[in-house]
Order: C-alpha cells, then sequence, then structure tokens
C-alpha cells in the first residue's frame, strides 16, 4: 500500500505543474519589473517593453485557462460565489495590466453605470475571463479601450470594448458554436471565448445561466464583448 | 493612493525573492514599517508580539509548514490579529486555495502572483475603505460582543441599504453567537432562497443539526453539495449528519470524497478514521488516521485520538495474523509519542499501554503484554479523572479482549454509575456485557433522578432535592444526578445559602470533578462549582 502515489492523478500533475510555472512567470516578472527600475528612463521604455509585458500577461492568462479548462472538464473547477464591489473589481483588473496599456499609449476608462455597487460573482472566475478579453481588446486596440458595467434587471452585464477592427464576421456569426465546443480552425481566440461562456455559464440564478456575446460597434466603434451575469 | 506611512506590514513567504520584491514595491509606496517572515509559525510569533496592520501571506509555505489557511486560523483563534488589520492570501493559483481553505475562516482577499504594484495599491486602498465602511462592527467583533455587531450591521443598512449584502456574514455569525436560533434559521433561508452561497448552507447545517432536525439538516448538505461540489467544508457537515444518524457507510464514502478534494486537513481526517475504524475498515482507517497524525505535527489541531486510533487500526487490519515488524515499530512510535507528550492524562497514558499490550498479544509476545495490561490496570484504579462514555466503552472492550474480563466489568460498572441516565450508553454497555448487576445497577437511581427532574420543573424544589439525594445515596458519582443534586440546593438555598447547604453542594461537586471537559455538561458543572465555592 502506497499513499503516496494514491493520490497522483493527472489533475495533481497539471494543477503543479501550472503553480510551479505560475511561480516561476511571476518571479520572471518581478525581476523584470526591479531590472526596469534600475535602467535611466529612456532606456526603460520601447517597443520591446511593451511587447514583453503583453506576453507575459498573455502567458499568464493562458496558464490560468489552460488550468481552468482541465478543471471544468474533470468537474473540479470551484465555484465559490460572493458579493464584490464592482468598481474595486474593474479597478484591479485595470491596475493589473495598466503598464501594457500605457507602454502601448492606450487610453482607457471605465464606467459603472450600475445603481447596485455590488455584483454576486466568483471573484476569481470572472476575472480571469475579464483578464483575458483585456489582453485581447490591447492586442487588437487602435488607441482606446472602455469598460462598462451596467444593470439589465438583476442581471449585471461587464462590457469590454475597443477601437480596433472588431471580430471577424464569421466569429460573430457562429459564436453559440463556441458554447458547444472548440471549432478546431479558429484557434486560441476560439478557446478564450469558450472558456469565457463556461465561466458564465458556472453562474446560474433561478434557472437563468450566464452567457457571453461578442459583436462590433458599441461607443468605440471595434470589439464589443459582454459578459451575463444572472 | 491613500497613505500607508504609519502603517505596520508582515510579508509571509518562503521564497527570499519574493519578500524582497514585495518589500521594495511597499517601500516605493513610502511604507517603512515593513517586517518580514520566512515561515508562518514565525509569523505567529511575529503577530503575538506585535499588531500588525497587513499582513500578506503566502498560502503554500512548504511541505511539513504550517499553509497560509492554517496561520490565518491560529491567528484568529488565538486573537493574535485583529479584525481591523487586513489579511491578505497571496496564491499563485486561487482555485485551489479556495478548496483548501475553511469556510469560517476566510482571508479579507485572494491575490494572484503575479501581481505590480499598481495592482497591489489598488487592493490595498480597496480593502482600507472597505474595512473603515465596516469598522464599527469589526471593533465590536474585536470586543466580542454580538449584539453590537448586530447594532451596527443595522446603522450600516440605514446609512446605506445597498451595502448590506457585506453584513450578512456579520449578522449571521453574531445571531449564532447569541443562540436566536429562529431568527438565524429564518435569516440564513432568506439568503439561501435569494443568492445561495457555502457559508449559509454550511450554517443552516449546522444549526439544523445543532437542534435535532437531522433529516432536514442532510436535506439541505446534500443540496449544498449539488450546488458547490467543490467545498469540502460542506461534505463534513453532511458526514456529520449521517454519521449521527447510523448511516455511517455512507458518511465515510463522504468524507472520502472530501479527503480527496482537500487532504491537508487534521480533523477532517481524524474524523475519517474513526468513522472507518467503526465500519471495521482498517485499511481506509489506517490510512486517515496516519495523515492525521503526521499533518498535526505543524497544526494547532493535533490530537492524541489519532496516534491512538491509528495503533488501534493497524493491529485490528492485522488480526488473526500477527504484526510485521514495520507495524509493529510504527505503533511504538505513535503510542510513544502519547506517553511521552501526555504525561499529566492519565487517561491516555492507561489507553496507550493497553493497545500497546494488545500488539504484544498479536504479536505473540503474551508475557510483556500481560506484564503491561497489569500495569495499565494499577493505574487505572488511581485515576480520578473519568472516561468520557464512548472512551470507557473502548477501554472495557480491549480489556475483554486482553481477558481481564473482571477489570473489564470494573469499567463498564463505573461508567454505568457515570453516564447510566443516558439511554444511548446503556444501549452500548448492553453490547459489551449481559450481567444483570451491571445493566441494572443505575437503574432504581436514574427513576428518582427522573421524578426530581419532574418536581424540579413543577416547582416542588424540596421535594425534588430529597429524590435528588436519594438518587446521590446510590449513585454518587453520577454527573447527572450530582449536577441536579447541586443546582437544587443552591436554588432552595436562595440568595446566600447557609455554610452547611454550600458544604454539601461542594461535596455532591467534588464527587463528579472528573468529568471531562469535552462533556456537554462540563459548562454547566463549572458554573455550580463557582458558585459553590465563591458564595
Amino acid at each position: 500500500m502506497n499513499d503516496e502515489s494514491q493520490g497522483l492523478t493527472f489533475s495533481t500533475v497539471i494543477a503543479s505543474t501550472v503553480h510551479d510555472m505560475k511561480n516561476s512567470l511571476a518571479m520572471l516578472m518581478q525581476a523584470h519589473s526591479q531590472w526596469l527600475a534600475r535602467l535611466p528612463a529612456g532606456q526603460a521604455q520601447g517597443a520591446e517593453q511593451a511587447v514583453i509585458e503583453h506576453e507575459f500577461a498573455h502567458l499568464n492568462g493562458m496558464l490560468v485557462q489552460l488550468l481552468g479548462l482541465y478543471k471544468l472538464d474533470v468537474n473540479q473547477l470551484p465555484m465559490c460565489p460572493g458579493y464584490h464591489e464592482l468598481d474595486d473589481f474593474v479597478e484591479a483588473q485595470l491596475a493589473a495590466h495598466q503598464q501594457t496599456l500605457d507602454s502601448r499609449e492606450i487610453t482607457t476608462r471605465y464606467q459603472i453605470d450600475a445603481l447596485n455597487p455590488l455584483g454576486f460573482f466568483d471573484r476569481e472566475l470572472v476575472g480571469s475571463v475579464i483578464s483575458n478579453v483585456i489582453n485581447n481588446a490591447i492586442r487588437y486596440a487602435g488607441h482606446a479601450m472602455l469598460i462598462t458595467v451596467s444593470e439589465e434587471g438583476e442581471q449585471v452585464l461587464m462590457s469590454i470594448n475597443d477601437d480596433g477592427p472588431g471580430y471577424p464576421q464569421a466569429m460573430i456569426d457562429r459564436q453559440a458554436d463556441y458554447v458547444q465546443g472548440i471549432n478546431p480552425h479558429t484557434g486560441s481566440t476560439g478557446l478564450g471565448l469558450y472558456f469565457a461562456s463556461r465561466i458564465a455559464a458556472l453562474h446560474e440564478r433561478n434557472g437563468v445561466r450566464g452567457r457571453i456575446e461578442i459583436s462590433n460597434g458599441g461607443a468605440l466603434g471595434g470589439g464589443l464583448f459582454t459578459l451575463y451575469l444572472p | 493612493m491613500l497613505v500607508y506611512s504609519q502603517k505596520s506590514f508582515l510579508i509571509v513567504d518562503d521564497f527570499t525573492d519574493f519578500r524582497t520584491s514585495v518589500r521594495s514595491m511597499l517601500r516605493e509606496m513610502g511604507i517603512k514599517d515593513v517586517d518580514v517572515a520566512e515561515s508562518g509559525e514565525t509569523a505567529i510569533r511575529m503577530c503575538a508580539q506585535k499588531r500588525y496592520d497587513f499582513v500578506l501571506h503566502d498560502f503554500h509555505m512548504g511541505d511539513g509548514k504550517k499553509n497560509g489557511q492554517q496561520v490565518l486560523e491560529d491567528l484568529m483563534l488565538d486573537k493574535l490579529i485583529s479584525h481591523e488589520s487586513i489579511f491578505l492570501m497571496v496564491t499563485a493559483e486561487s482555485s485551489q486555495a479556495v478548496v483548501l481553505s475553511a469556510l469560517e475562516h476566510e482571508p479579507d482577499a485572494y491575490l494572484t502572483k503575479p501581481f505590480n504594484r499598481l495592482g497591489l495599491t489598488q487592493r490595498l486602498d480597496k480593502l482600507v475603505q472597505r474595512k473603515t465602511l465596516l469598522k464599527p462592527i469589526l471593533q465590536a467583533l474585536d470586543r466580542g460582543r454580538p449584539p453590537e455587531v448586530l447594532l451596527a450591521c443595522d446603522n450600516l443598512c440605514k446609512q446605506d441599504p445597498r451595502f448590506a449584502p457585506l453584513c450578512l456574514r456579520y449578522r449571521a455569525d453574531a445571531l449564532a453567537a447569541l443562540n436566536r436560533h429562529e431568527d438565524l434559521e429564518r435569516f440564513l433561508k432568506a439568503i439561501l432562497a435569494n443568492r445561495p452561497t457555502p457559508w449559509a448552507y454550511a450554517a443552516l447545517g449546522k444549526l439544523l443539526f445543532k437542534r435535532g432536525h437531522a433529516a432536514q439538516a442532510k436535506e439541505i448538505y446534500e443540496q449544498a453539495i449539488k450546488a458547490f461540489s467543490m467545498m469540502p467544508g460542506l461534505y463534513d457537515g453532511l458526514a456529520e449528519v449521517l454519521a449521527a444518524s447510523g448511516e455511517t457507510r455512507r458518511a465515510q464514502t463522504v468524507l472520502e470524497d472530501a479527503v480527496r478534494l482537500s487532504p491537508l486537513a487534521v480533523r477532517r481526517q481524524m474524523q475519517l478514521g474513526k468513522l472507518a475504524l467503526n465500519n471495521a475498515d482498517f485499511d481506509s482507517a489506517s490510512r486517515a488516521y496516519r495523515q492525521a497524525v503526521s499533518q498535526g505535527q505543524n497544526s494547532r489541531f493535533k490530537d492524541p485520538e489519532s496516534n491512538l486510533g491509528l495503533a488501534q487500526a493497524l493491529i485490528q487490519k492485522n488480526h488473526g495474523n500477527g504484526l510485521d515488524a514495520r507495524t509493529r515499530v510504527e505503533i511504538n512510535q505513535v503510542l510513544g509519542d502519547v506517553a511521552k507528550e501526555y504525561t499529566d492524562d492519565q487517561g491516555l497514558q492507561v489507553r496507550a499501554r493497553l493497545i500497546k499490550a494488545t500488539g504484544l498479544a498479536q504479536a505473540g509476545d503474551a508475557e510483556t503484554a500481560a506484564k503491561l495490561t497489569e500495569a495499565a490496570i494499577a493505574r487505572l484504579e488511581n485515576m480520578d479523572q473519568f472516561f468520557s462514555a464512548e472512551t470507557a466503552l473502548a477501554v472495557a472492550a480491549q480489556l475483554q479482549q486482553l481477558g481481564q474480563a473482571s477489570a473489564g466489568s470494573a469499567i463498564l460498572k463505573n461508567c454505568v454509575e457515570v453516564y447510566g441516565d443516558d439511554p444511548a450508553v446503556m444501549k452500548d454497555v448492553a453490547k459489551l456485557t449481559d450481567d444483570p448487576s451491571i445493566l441494572g445497577a443505575g437503574n432504581e437511581a436514574v427513576d428518582l433522578n427522573r421524578q426530581g427532574v419532574r418536581s424540579y420543573q413543577a416547582g416542588q424544589l424540596s421535594e425534588a432535592l430529597a429524590l435528588f439525594r436519594r438518587a446521590l445515596g446510590m449513585q454518587p458519582k453520577n454527573i447527572s444526578i450530582a449536577l441536579n443534586t447541586a443546582q437544587a440546593l443552591l436554588r432552595v438555598g436562595g440568595e446566600s445559602p447557609p455554610a452547611s447547604v454550600l458544604e454539601e453542594c461542594r461535596t455532591c461537586l467534588s464527587k463528579v470533578a472528573g468529568i471531562p471537559d469535552s462533556d456537554p455538561r462540563y459548562e454547566r458543572y463549572r458554573k455550580l462549582r463557582i458558585r459553590a465555592v465563591s458564595a
């Protein structure tokens, strides 16, 4: 009887490897920012710098998503909803991306139109979705990004809008498909939306499930991602 | 950005690089008072010395060390951290930390690595704002005054009803502390009908079970697990209800699920060991108890019962097959730890020896086994501490197994005297003996006690006292009868009871001074004792 080998499932392997990878990435990012702080101002900014920061965030987002998808698959993604202050939530998401937004010179604004200052959701899970969408918007945006939080009945809507070229029409037309599975031709973008829709659907109230919607337009005219939380 | 220059910070992480990096972020924010600790154990010592406004604690602190959740529990239970302080759990991956955490003690926020200075500042600013908003509630919590907590919640909700959801948990905890059962039940049911959360399910299940509604509690927990299948705390609650309703097999399965989700939990592993042992599943019992023992090394929930349970499970697992060398070493180790560490606990000393003797007898060393048993029985005779009913029955069974029928009967007789008024205990005693002189020993006294309680409730105090005295004359070590007698004496004695009444009161309480502190009546005993001594 070996107690140790019994607990070593693939889930543990993934979880602990991603955990190590994230730790390692965190070290890398911290070392990088400390190194930057020592550089003269002129050298600390540059096109490469923006790429490094963006890809750091992208890598991190993918690791979170990878683990999330795996856990969803084996029904092990913990869902722990609670009341969270909406402005705090949005500010935290933006703070995490502020450096990249600054170095890409993307002007960001957020607007909370909800009367209720609190939303009810799993902060970690929804946070990972919003973070991935922001990352995506950073990649495609021209100069501006807008995050809005509003209410529709008792639902909370979180939207991320940019001024880029928007989602390809084919993707918008087939957006319902991402909920059912991953289209092998759409690559990672589809995966991100799939992840987002699964997380949204975990939020349920009185038979109404959360969902996502993508379109083009909005105030900034580019891609518009909306998360509906019941 | 708020001003933090007057605030004290403690960073706890096992990685030096990480501590340095967070410290420099804090320095950049103008914070001077920053301490660091490389382990949770050190952090706890530091918090005992100094009040920190902020603790940033990494969740994973390496194998064999307290993790962030355990440190948080220790800090809260030992009141080493104010409710006004901010505890941030730093994790590389929060979903795992959520599963591993206990529902009772949640950090103020999770902070996911990697984070930058902006992200950290934003979190801190918001948390400070939130705590400022909740300040009157938090101060009432620090003072340990639930009515003031409720009042502070009311005030906050009046001031801005939109923030009412932030008060839900504080209200529920305060209602529970005040034993306002009906109010709490209504309150929790309203929460669950609106926006179900794991903690509200757990609180309602616990309340229903406490009030004797096991079937309803079971239903709530089952519903909760369906909604939140990754929260092990809910499984613990369900297992408790199932075990109490006699569904011990299912209780074990449920706890096995919980252990699979979150194996790092001393009490859960110990509970599983106990259930499995009762279910005669010795493999599972020894596995769970072994975990409980090893995890207990760095936990406040360390419990010698796990050591005894492990030894017992190992012995019973090999019943009829002797014991191999490795098992013998393990048994000696875990029992030796109990003997060394709990020198003042006579009950544990006796039990450790008896279990060891059983092991030796099984391994073929009858001579040493007999010697050990004799030594244990000699200690048993000098014991002033009472065993709990459960332990007494286990010891009696062990003695019978070791061929010490008369010592076993003595324990049972004693158990009947102390706990004979509890039908559940009598049912278990009957499983070990059919001797009518043991089984019937308490009948008359228990009956008199019952009549006494009726008279007492009807307000016929002197009649009640007479009945209790007669009952006590027959069974002086019965805890219920002794406490009833003492209470009736003090009641009859009035405001300032005469010396003779107090003397009698002290005498009858001293006969049951061995009451285990785990007994639900211990608090009542303690209060009566204070009145009898100080009046």
